[in-house]
């Protein structure tokens, strides 16, 4: 975390410097440093002290457009960083002995009392119940238990039509964990780019293992990996402006 | 451990929540986090004592002559066997408080599970209390305390274990009765019976279902009844937890979820806040944890399990009471704080409700005799799994671990045990009648861990409070004083219709029955419209006395109380002036009846008890004695249990402090 947190500081310093207009932003933050001590030593003249207040505000006011641009281009490049990072630091793997819900999510269009519907466990999974079916949510759940290491992917069969969801591997420290394989759609496939995605025509929208959610410990104190992430990646860029020579 | 039950759900809800209500809002929990913890010392000797609640020594010796406890053989042989003379009234949270503090209860002022406030004579709990925050600020419809409220331990005097600290022994207590909220202390310890579960109560279960016969808003003895209904395959509720103590009237705090059911297969899926787990029909959940939210920055987190009784033709869920989650615990439970937290580390969640078993729900027909044997075996297995775990970082000094299941099996178990119980059955007994049996025996397994365990220079003693004997018959106390013209009440209700005293005439009143064993006068002075003065008090006592040892059952010809003892003869110590008057030894067979504790006046002086709950042990001492069992020959002939806590000061070389009555039952003769 604290590498990648790192790294995306040092990306996010570069499209930063590329992006914005440097020169322009220094102006504005002399402007606001200006307008600031004019409040303070006009304390007692109201007349200027107005007109500093209004100079306050539009610097800032330029201030935050002149950010707006690289803000626009970075929330691309983050965008795909937290999919991939999710994939990595949101959930706990399940260890043998434990039990997981299989969730599959249909179309609208399918008729849930009528499917016929098949699941085949590989070797190192059971599963504990009979398919349970919510109709009006389109939706089929089963619950299985790891017995041991899954090599092989869990085949479900609808209405004759083959569909594979892998099972993450067994992992006791830093792993990928693919949670969700989504019917193929642009920003589906951003938001879970963990699996190819099922093909577009398929009767499935989305096939997910419920996995339970991982915390990052601090001192024994948890934090969601979002929290960290974002507090690292601040530190490591405020940390590196300077070096790098960026007016943020 | 004996119970109350009033047929009024709703009077025994208000009254609990009266005692234990908002505790939860009230703990603010104390920097102990950095305290440092237990006792240092490296002991030359160590000392195990395995505590199992209610042990028979009668039904041990049958099983040993049979050769069924094989290691309780194997103490028993290499040191000693006998009985355990228990507490007046033998009743558990005065039992093991005699043992913490080593007095007899004139030492420790719990007298019995339930006293009365002499201000206006209603009962309140033995063994702690709930104080609000008395400073709060209000904000419209939030209150906001200012000050922390506190939850009080009422035991007094000192525990063994905070005298073994002062010698710096090492100490682990764990789940002893009588020590909730848990005392100061640095040793480790967590609290057992008497710990509230998440709503206060000692243990409501929540049961949702559309069965026609059970709809109904409240129900009694530990429990409440949902009315639902299934629409589309989905049924809603909610989940009952804490009053919340920020808003205005306390209200009732809850969760909804919903349950989807498939429309063919026995099984359905359970949704709430961030969970969502299948079961199958006929199966428990593991523990699934449950957060009540007060105000947007507090809420409180519990556990509990659920079981699918039923999806078709009728839908029944059950849902164990909440228990405190040990993970974040709500009300103080452990010393230190963390302590709680290091086990569901460790365990995961586990039970931290003072008494486990849902007895209640297999009283109402909410679980069967099996589905309530398979939770009350998860409390076993759980047990076992932690005794393990405490034996393996047991090095130095004592350690105490308590085990319920033998008590709370008895009570539902006896009548198929005794054949002339009321409610003993047949068919129940053929395939339930082994129950009491295999319970001894898993808790020579429990013996046979810890022996396997320990090394040589350890004490192991094997204790139990008291021992069990059936409850037939049910002896109405007021009603009886009613009936002998010392108790009055005023015309307008039936007297079967009165509760909580409602209706009594205090001023031609001489005395009352609250709690299972005790008799109270109304004495001048004491209560606050007391009648009977101290010069009269003497002769009035020895008078009710003797006519109670002279009630004898019509049915069966059997006297019901075997001794009536007066408190100022059988107590010692600081807090004999708060002991009821008299103490109600009852014959074997008999108990108090249901309905009397409470201050109810029904019908029939003797009845009969139809209960499952059928085994009890509010005996004279001397009929229903406990088990002592070690692998040293004690030094007494008729050890007490105070006496057990003179032998383990004693065998730690510690000097016993004055106010400790018993004498040394192990250790070096002085």
């Amino acid at each position: 975390m604290i590498l990648i947190s790192f790294l995306t500081a040092l990306l996010m310093l570069f499209i930063y410097k590329k992006t914005s207009n440097q020169a322009a932003i220094k102006q504005v933050k002399s402007q606001i440093k200006a307008s600031l001590l004019e409040l303070r030593l006009y304390q007692n003249d109201f007349r200027t002290l107005l007109s500093s207040q209004k100079e306050l505000l539009t610097a800032n006011w330029r201030y935050l457009l002149l950010n707006f641009k690289p803000l626009l281009i970075m929330i691309i490049p983050i965008f795909l960083i937290l999919a991939q990072l999710n994939l990595w630091f949101n959930y706990k793997s399940i260890q043998p002995g434990e039990t997981f819900l299989l969730k599959v999510k249909f179309i609208d269009e399918v008729d849930m009392e009528g499917i016929n519907l098949d699941l085949k466990a590989p070797k190192g999974l059971t599963v504990e119940t009979p398919v349970l079916r919510i109709i009006d949510e389109k939706e089929a759940d089963w619950r299985l238990r790891l017995e041991d290491q899954v090599s092989e992917a869990l085949i479900i069969t609808v209405n004759g039509q083959r569909f594979q969801k892998e099972i993450p591997s067994i992992k006791n420290s830093l792993g990928r964990v693919s949670t969700i394989r989504v019917r193929k759609n642009l920003w589906q496939e951003l938001l879970y780019p963990g699996e190819k995605p099922l093909p577009a025509e398929s009767v499935i929208k989305r096939i997910e293992v419920v996995y339970p959610e991982q915390r990052l410990n601090c001192l024994g104190i948890g934090f969601h990996w979002l929290v960290a992430y974002f507090l690292l990646s601040i530190i490591f860029g405020l940390a590196l402006k300077r070096p790098f020579k960026v007016e943020i | 451990m004996g119970r109350i039950k009033n047929d009024e759900a709703l009077k025994r809800r208000e009254f609990l929540q009266l005692i234990l209500g908002s505790s939860v809002g009230l703990f603010l929990s104390p920097a102990q986090a950095f305290m440092r913890t237990t006792g240092q010392k490296e002991t030359e000797l160590k000392v195990l004592a395995l505590g199992f609640d209610g042990m028979d020594p009668n039904l041990v010796n049958r099983y040993l002559k049979e050769g069924k406890l094989p290691y309780f053989q194997k103490l028993a042989a290499s040191g000693s066997f006998l009985p355990l003379q228990s507490s007046l009234p033998p009743q558990s949270p005065v039992a093991w408080a005699n043992f913490i503090n080593g007095t007899d209860p004139g030492g420790h002022a719990i007298f019995d599970f339930v006293h009365r406030d002499p201000k206006n004579y209603l009962p309140i709990f033995s063994a702690s209390e709930s104080l609000p925050s008395e400073h709060n600020l209000k904000l419209g419809k939030l209150i906001v305390p200012i000050s922390g409220g506190e939850i009080r331990n009422l035991r007094q005097g000192r525990a063994f274990w905070q005298i073994l600290e002062d010698y710096d022994i090492p100490s682990t207590i764990f789940k002893i009765p009588s020590n909730y909220p848990p005392v100061e202390t640095k040793q480790k310890t967590l609290s057992g019976m008497g710990t509230p579960d998440l709503k206060g109560y000692y243990g409501l279960f929540n049961y949702y279902t559309n069965e026609y016969k059970t709809v109904t808003e409240e129900y009694g003895g530990g429990g409440r009844v949902h009315d639902v209904y299934v629409i589309g395959n989905r049924v809603e509720a909610r989940i009952p937890g804490p009053n919340n103590p920020f808003k205005e009237g306390h209200p009732e705090t809850y969760v909804n979820f919903k349950v989807f059911l498939d429309p063919v297969n026995p099984v359905a899926k359970i949704q709430y806040q961030d969970q969502e787990f299948i079961l199958r029909e006929k199966e428990w959940s593991d523990w699934k944890k449950i957060r009540f939210e007060f105000i947007p920055t507090q809420s409180v987190s519990g556990i509990c399990l659920f079981y699918l009784k039923e999806l078709r033709p009728k839908f029944k869920l059950y849902v164990s009471p909440i228990n405190i989650d040990p993970a974040e615990p709500a009300l103080p439970i452990s010393t230190p704080e963390s302590y709680a937290r290091e086990l569901a580390r460790k365990f995961g969640p586990f039970f931290t409700k003072g008494l486990p078993a849902d007895t209640a729900a297999l009283e109402n027909d909410i679980l069967d005799e099996k589905e309530f044997l398979y939770q009350d075996d998860l409390i076993y297995q759980e047990s076992m799994a932690m005794l393990e775990e405490e034996l393996k970082n047991f090095h130095s000094g004592l350690l105490f671990y308590y085990f319920s299941n033998t008590d709370q099996r008895q009570h539902m178990f006896f009548r198929l045990i005794d054949r002339n119980h009321p409610a003993y059955d047949e068919n129940l007994a053929k395939e339930f009648g082994q129950v009491i049996e295999n319970t001894y025996r898993e808790m020579d397994k429990a013996l046979q861990l810890a022996m396997e365990k320990v090394d040589r220079r350890t004490l192991i003693i094997v204790m139990s409070d008291h021992g069990f004997c059936p409850f037939r018959r049910g002896f109405n106390l007021n009603t009886w004083l009613l009936r002998n013209g010392y108790h009055y009440l005023r015309p307008g209700l039936r007297p079967e219709e009165v509760t909580l005293f409602q209706t009594t005439d205090w001023a031609r009143t001489r005395a009352y029955g609250v709690g299972l064993n005790a008799l109270y006068l109304n004495l001048k002075g004491r209560e606050a419209q007391g009648i009977v003065s101290p010069e009269e008090k003497g002769a009035l006592l020895k008078e009710l006395a003797s006519k109670l040892e002279q009630v004898t059952d019509p049915l069966t010809g059997e006297r019901v109380i075997l001794k009536a003892y007066l408190s100022q003869e059988v107590f010692r110590g600081p807090y004999v002036s708060e002991a009821p008057d008299i103490i109600l030894g009852f014959n074997r067979n008999y108990r108090i009846s249901w309905n009397s504790p409470l201050g109810n006046f029904p019908r029939e002086i003797i009845e009969s008890n139809p209960q499952k709950w059928s085994g009890d042990h509010m005996a004279a001492p001397g009929l229903i004695p406990g088990i002592l069992l070690a692998n040293e020959p004690a030094r007494l002939q008729d050890p007490a249990l105070e006496d057990i806590t003179a032998g383990i000061l004693s065998a730690f070389a510690v000097k016993i402090p004055p106010e400790i009555t018993g004498r040394p039952a192990f250790g070096k003769p002085d």
